[in-house]
């Protein structure tokens, strides 16, 4: 049995320590990972009887499991349930973050308490301050102010704005909300802050299509620069449409940093979703993605579910040590990758590093036995009966 | 050995021994509609020139069904199937039956004062499945047998077999009887404008798939003539009685029949069992009867394991273990770290949103007749394991009554005949024609 108190220690002890390297060797990071979610994971079965039934069934007892690979993971479709999927009260919960599900599709839910809503911005930090300093700055938002300001329930792009939030001497937003529900660019104010701004670090975020479509295509068109050479420019969420607009990331790199004066190498992709709380795993200059000491990444053989060797692709299961309001320890993503080490990267960050290599693609083959609505659900949807 | 094959052997030396004699011009990959409304002519060109009985017909089906033997297409999945369905004694009863007496000579029949005779309908589009490896072949047999010429669509991942099996056709048919009248073609299936032009180029269409595809296809613009036939989308479900699951000396047999059923097609088809229904039973235990179902899994999955899986069927299989369990401690479940099988045992009458992939929601009821009366016409078949043949009886009565179209014995889900999905093969795509004497 494993009190809360013994986990937080756990967890704490691995946020405090530096997220690439300073916590031993790989091997020993691991194991104390391991022993790490043996406890969450009994503690989630004590808090949740549900939980407890599905990690009862897994093939592998966790408790002899010498491999975090080994251990129970949950696909993360699970949190599109309603009610979210909770190891604590709802009188505990202080946010409830919702992911940015595409038109059609159920956004998935995590319900965050204080304890694991106060780590996930300690992780985030840790991990950015490890890519870009811990010195504050001003702080541009690529959104709409509604997005800062939001509380309670918390969209992607919200939860990711509000993250890098204490890096932020100012923050300003460079969107406006427009007449018809979209938003469009504020570039009277955009302008008189980078004049203001000139000569100093900047911290600039945008979801990745909304950078490229309502920042950086507006200023090309408008034939203007902001000369922000010292601006660093995070972005994160999918490349889908863009690169069906034959939009790649080296015409994205080079796009972003013509408009903002600054060299390509300021400009940072980061992977992440909400369900993996206080996790991102932004490119090194290498081109990698790298996990933090309180998390892991198993990339996995869709055909076997078993870890691929470096160089192989396959399904993404992140890890992470920091929630312990939701059972989001270990979660098998509906993403790709290609691991690239499991040990050290050029760059000098320890660990696994991997590339993501997309979604993973609806399938092609529909059978004779592919039943999108049954017939009485059919007639139910149009009206008839 | 024809000298269009001794070339095909010269040329194709340099490739794998396995596809040496494969014609590869047995399935042309197209990329113009031109290429479609010629291959289309040329198929009228020889239903105009041609009539062939059904007898011969046959004949040339029992010479391919014997070359279908040779060791080369024992990787074919579904192979020695086809070679049993295209055999001579599997087929004349199909078309007496659905063409009556005189149908093997191809001659009139009598209908009181007037004649019958059955015409082809002209050219058949076909536009099988992806997930059934045989599918282009087994549909057009169909519209072959009518008399009718063929334009089939082949799934892109399922050229290279067809062409092998094709291959067998153009060495029991040296004279071209049939393969004249055969135009197999091979597109991406998001090219709109050739589905156009195929669908504009027929008589009929013969259409096989899912939900999407199926609707897809139906979508285009045939000729207001053209008779159109669906098969699919279906999902099959599987039932016992207590005294038949309930019984330890055969339920292993029983559950090796299951296994089966699930492992065909990758349970993609319309004929695979998603859910498995128990009757409860007085002394009968589920869990007893999964560990049975396990063991049968487990030998079925070493003797066929899969040698790739999509990532989203691996993604949906785990969602479906996680789901089931989450829902509460009634609900169980037997899987082994892979995705290669899944097991999920609870309880109730509704059949559940299946996920393939090997996935078999097993689901304890009181009544089978209950879990019958909730099938809204969506079940296309319903195998069977039951001790009193009265009691089958009844269930198949009702089952008919809730739109099941096929009630077989467990372990013969798959087998391919007619009818199918509730309707026949060959006479829906033949036209009947009526003559009456003028003189009397």
């Amino acid at each position: 049995m494993s009190s809360i108190a013994e986990i937080e220690q756990g967890i704490d002890g691995l946020l405090a320590a530096p997220p690439y390297g300073g916590n031993g060797d790989v091997q020993q990071r691991r194991a104390t990972l391991l022993a790490l979610f043996k406890q969450e994971l009994a503690y989630a079965c004590e808090q949740n009887p549900r939980f407890r039934n599905y990690v009862e069934h897994w093939p592998v007892d966790y408790r002899e499991a010498e491999e975090i690979a080994d251990l129970p993971y949950l696909p993360v479709g699970v949190f599109k349930s309603n009610p979210p999927l909770a190891l604590v009260a709802a009188s505990e919960v202080k946010r409830t973050l919702t992911s940015s599900a595409t038109t059609g599709q159920i956004p998935s839910r995590i319900v965050l308490d204080a304890a694991t809503s106060r780590r996930m911005t300690k992780g985030v930090l840790t991990i950015v301050r490890d890519f870009i300093g811990s010195a504050r700055r001003p702080y541009l938002v690529v959104d709409t102010p509604e997005n800062l300001a939001a509380q309670g329930q918390l969209g992607a792009r919200g939860a990711a704005v509000q993250a890098l939030g204490s890096f932020a001497t100012e923050i300003v937003s460079c969107l406006r909300p427009g007449e018809n529900g979209d938003s469009r660019l504020d570039v009277e104010r955009l302008l008189e802050c980078a004049a203001k701004w000139q000569n100093s670090e900047v911290l600039v975020y945008g979801f990745t299509f909304v950078v490229w479509t309502q920042l950086v295509q507006p200023l090309q068109q408008l034939g203007l620069t902001l000369n922000l050479p010292n601006a660093r420019i995070l972005h994160s969420g999918g490349w889908k449409r863009l690169l069906q607009q034959a939009v790649t990331r080296d015409v994205f790199a080079s796009g972003v940093a013509a408009v903002f004066g600054c060299a390509t190498e300021r400009i940072v992709d980061y992977y992440g979703m909400v369900e993996n709380v206080g996790v991102i795993y932004p490119d090194c200059e290498h081109g990698n993605k790298h996990v933090p000491a309180f998390a892991e990444v198993i990339v996995r053989d869709p055909l076997t579910l078993k870890p691929v060797k470096v160089g192989e692709r396959g399904l993404i299961q992140v890890c992470s040590a920091l929630p312990t309001s939701f059972p989001g320890f270990l979660l098998l993503t509906e993403d790709t990758a290609e691991v690239m080490s499991y040990d050290t990267c050029a760059c000098g960050r320890q660990g696994t590093s991997f590339r993501f290599a997309g979604r993973v693609p609806k399938a092609e083959v529909r059978g004779c036995g592919n039943l999108e609505h049954t017939r009485l659900r059919q007639l139910q949807t149009s009206g008839v009966v | 050995m024809s000298e269009r094959m001794k070339d095909l052997v010269v040329t194709q030396a340099h490739v794998h021994p396995q596809q040496l004699l494969v014609d590869h011009d047995a399935v042309r990959v197209v990329d113009s509609t031109q290429e479609i409304v010629s291959a289309a002519e040329r198929l009228r060109e020889a239903l105009r020139n041609d009539e062939i009985t059904p007898s011969a017909i046959l004949e040339i089906f029992e010479k391919w069904a014997a070359a279908l033997s040779d060791r080369e297409l024992h990787d074919v999945p579904g192979a020695t199937f086809l070679r049993l369905w295209l055999r001579r004694g599997t087929l004349e009863p199909v078309l007496l039956r659905e063409l009556g007496a005189n149908a093997l000579r191809g001659g009139w029949w009598e209908d009181g004062r007037a004649r019958l005779r059955a015409f082809p309908l002209g050219v058949v589009g076909h536009w099988p499945a992806a997930n059934v490896e045989i599918q282009p072949i087994l549909s057009m047999t169909c519209a072959l047998l009518g008399g009718n010429a063929c334009l089939v669509r082949v799934p892109s991942g399922l050229v290279d077999i067809t062409r092998r099996v094709m291959t067998k056709l153009r060495v029991a048919d040296p004279d071209g009887l049939l393969t004249r009248r055969i135009a197999m073609v091979s597109f991406d299936h998001t090219r709109t404008e050739l589905h156009e032009a195929m669908a504009q180029a027929v008589d009929g269409a013969m259409i096989w798939g899912g939900a999407e595809s199926v609707s897809q296809v139906r979508r285009l613009q045939f000729p207001h003539w053209a008779r159109i036939l669906v098969f699919g989308p279906r999902v099959s479900v599987a039932a016992m009685d207590s005294a038949t699951w309930g019984n330890s000396a055969n339920r292993a047999t029983w559950c090796k029949r299951i296994a089966r059923d699930v492992w065909q097609f990758d349970q993609q088809a319309c004929s695979s069992p998603q859910t498995l229904f128990l009757e409860r039973g007085e002394g009968c235990n589920a869990n007893e009867f999964i560990q049975d179902l396990k063991k049968a899994f487990d030998e079925e999955n070493a003797a066929h394991p899969r040698h790739e899986i999509e990532p989203s069927l691996a993604s949906a299989i785990a969602l479906a273990r996680a789901t089931w369990l989450l829902r509460g401690e009634g609900n169980e479940a037997e899987f082994p770290s892979a995705p290669d099988w899944t097991i999920l045992l609870g309880s109730g009458t509704d059949v559940p949103n299946p996920t393939q992939g090997r996935t078999l929601t097993v689901l304890v009821v009181d009544d089978l007749q209950e879990m019958i009366s909730k099938f809204d016409g969506t079940t296309q078949t319903l195998g069977l394991g039951i001790a009193d043949p009265a009691k089958e009886e009844a269930l198949a009565r009702a089952a008919g009554r809730s739109g099941v179209d096929r009630i077989v014995k467990l372990g013969r889900m798959h087998v391919f005949s007619s009818p199918w999905d509730g309707t026949e093969l060959i006479r829906p795509m033949v036209r009947l024609v009526r003559y009456v004497q003028s003189q009397d």
